[in-house]
């Protein structure tokens, strides 16, 4: 490896993060096309609604998979908060402004922790579970109740993830590789991950 | 052989075009002779279920995917005195229909030119979702998961038949027309107020009550499910705009504040 890359993800958590984007992409656009009538064209490119649906189940279970997989990844750092992140949520990142410097991170920020705790794993708990009432429920208040809050769920996946996507390519140029290659520059850790730089012993 | 007046409004297509279909139910008429439900069975071709005796000539005891009007018996005692009363149970097919609000697979359920809420088996993809979408808890899955209802014979109505169930029953308790007529029929008969004139945008069938609603086991005031009125009037839009307004916020911050750039030197 070039002595000024840092590994960043591990192979298993590249290829377990593409495995839930994929079903992810497979589940909101079968989702949009069930969703609205205009949109009913999307779920044509599955083979039809009743093929778009069976697909739709069966990505389901994937991403079911893939969220229980990330657990062992990013579970452990997200939920411990320290005094950094708390500035670091005070400044938001330092993304609204151009002075603004980010406070030392670890090795997720701040707002890496509130996605993953807040979108992957409970929104997720809650779109996989409903997502399975309404697989298996026959009566018409557990259906009710989970078309609600499957829907509900959707809105915060469909809100969320596209400023994931943002954050990690054009807003943080170098950051995308981590999904890639593995690795990241050194210069990269010191600017967003200024505490991990210290823990790995780089700075 | 000549054609009426009505006859010709009808194949001319203006007729339909411009009125709602409707069934007027006179519950205060109906002496629990089960014509229509048979009547519905044999147009529909629907097999007969396997029931059990339960001490009442009320058969079956709900609707069941073959099963799509059934007159429902309720025995009421008021003062040490008996009351058995019958009314025709089926889709109401309303106008701001929950169920095909709810339904993913367009044309599964569909409108017909008069009005009716049908369906299409070939389209179904058995999600059940209708189930949820239903305020009046109607429609059933048959055992290949697709959706089974009463579809107001749309299949006799496209050809200027009335329903079967209406064409059969011998007392005056179901009345097929058009819509707004059979509620000017039914005030006219001394009835003040019509179930479903205005409920659910109006339902295609209507009801003559000399008692409460819920007396018959419908709801009082009728309405699509809290949680499917929220999710049609707030959650379906937001969900576009909240992805808009996601992708939109993301550009609005790459070409204001902008990206963190690489600090000078530094190789990112």
């Amino acid at each position: 490896m070039r002595h000024d890359l840092v590994q960043r993800t591990t192979g298993w958590e590249r290829f377990n993060h593409w495995l839930l984007a994929l079903s992810f992409i497979v589940l909101v656009l079968t989702g949009f096309g069930f969703l609205y009538n205009s949109l009913n064209w999307l779920n044509t490119i599955f083979g039809g609604n009743q093929l778009a649906k069976e697909i739709h189940k069966w990505a389901g279970v994937v991403f079911t998979l893939s969220v229980l997989f990330t657990l062992g990844s990013y579970l452990g750092d997200s939920i411990r908060f320290t005094k950094e992140d708390y500035q670091w949520l005070s400044s938001l990142g330092g993304y609204l402004s151009k002075t603004t410097t980010e406070p030392p991170q670890g090795r997720l920020n701040a707002g890496q922790k509130l996605y993953y705790l807040l979108v992957v794993v409970l929104t997720g708990a809650v779109i996989i579970i409903t997502g399975f009432i309404l697989w298996f429920a026959q009566s018409t208040g557990w259906l009710r109740f989970g078309h609600f809050l499957h829907n509900l769920a959707f809105v915060v996946f469909v809100t969320t993830v596209p400023l994931h996507i943002y954050l990690s390519t054009a807003a943080n140029p170098g950051t995308f590789r981590a999904m890639t290659r593995g690795t990241v520059t050194r210069a990269w850790v010191k600017r967003h991950h200024r505490k991990w730089a210290k823990e790995i012993g780089i700075e | 052989m000549a054609l009426s007046e009505t006859e010709k409004r009808r194949l001319s297509g203006v007729d339909i075009q411009t009125r709602k279909k409707g069934v007027l139910v006179r519950p205060d008429l109906c002496i629990g002779c089960r014509g229509c439900q048979t009547a519905c069975k044999e147009w529909n071709k629907l097999p007969g279920d396997r029931t059990v005796n339960r001490g009442t000539y009320e058969n079956p005891p709900d609707l069941t995917p073959n099963l799509y009007n059934k007159i429902r018996f309720v025995e009421v005692e008021e003062g040490g005195h008996l009351r058995w009363l019958f009314i025709s149970q089926r889709c109401m097919h309303c106008t701001e229909a929950g169920c095909m609000k709810v339904c993913p697979a367009p044309g599964a359920l569909y409108r017909t030119p008069e009005g009716a809420v049908a369906f299409n088996k070939k389209k179904c993809i058995g999600c059940r979702f209708c189930l949820a979408g239903c305020p009046f808890n109607i429609p059933r899955y048959d055992a290949e998961e697709k959706i089974s209802k009463c579809h107001l014979c749309a299949d006799r109505l496209a050809f200027g038949l009335e329903p079967a169930c209406t064409k059969t029953c011998p007392t005056g308790a179901l009345t097929f027309g058009d819509r707004d007529e059979l509620i000017q029929m039914a005030k006219a008969s001394g009835f003040e107020a019509v179930y479903g004139e205005k409920d659910l945008g109006g339902l295609g069938v209507l009801y003559a009550f000399k008692e409460f609603p819920s007396f018959y086991g419908l709801p009082d005031s009728p309405g699509l499910p809290a949680s499917v009125a929220f999710w049609k009037s707030i959650l379906k839009p937001l969900a576009l705009i909240g992805l808009g307004g996601a992708v939109a916020a993301a550009a609005a911050h790459y070409i204001t504040v902008g990206p963190k750039e690489p600090e000078e030197g530094g190789e990112e």
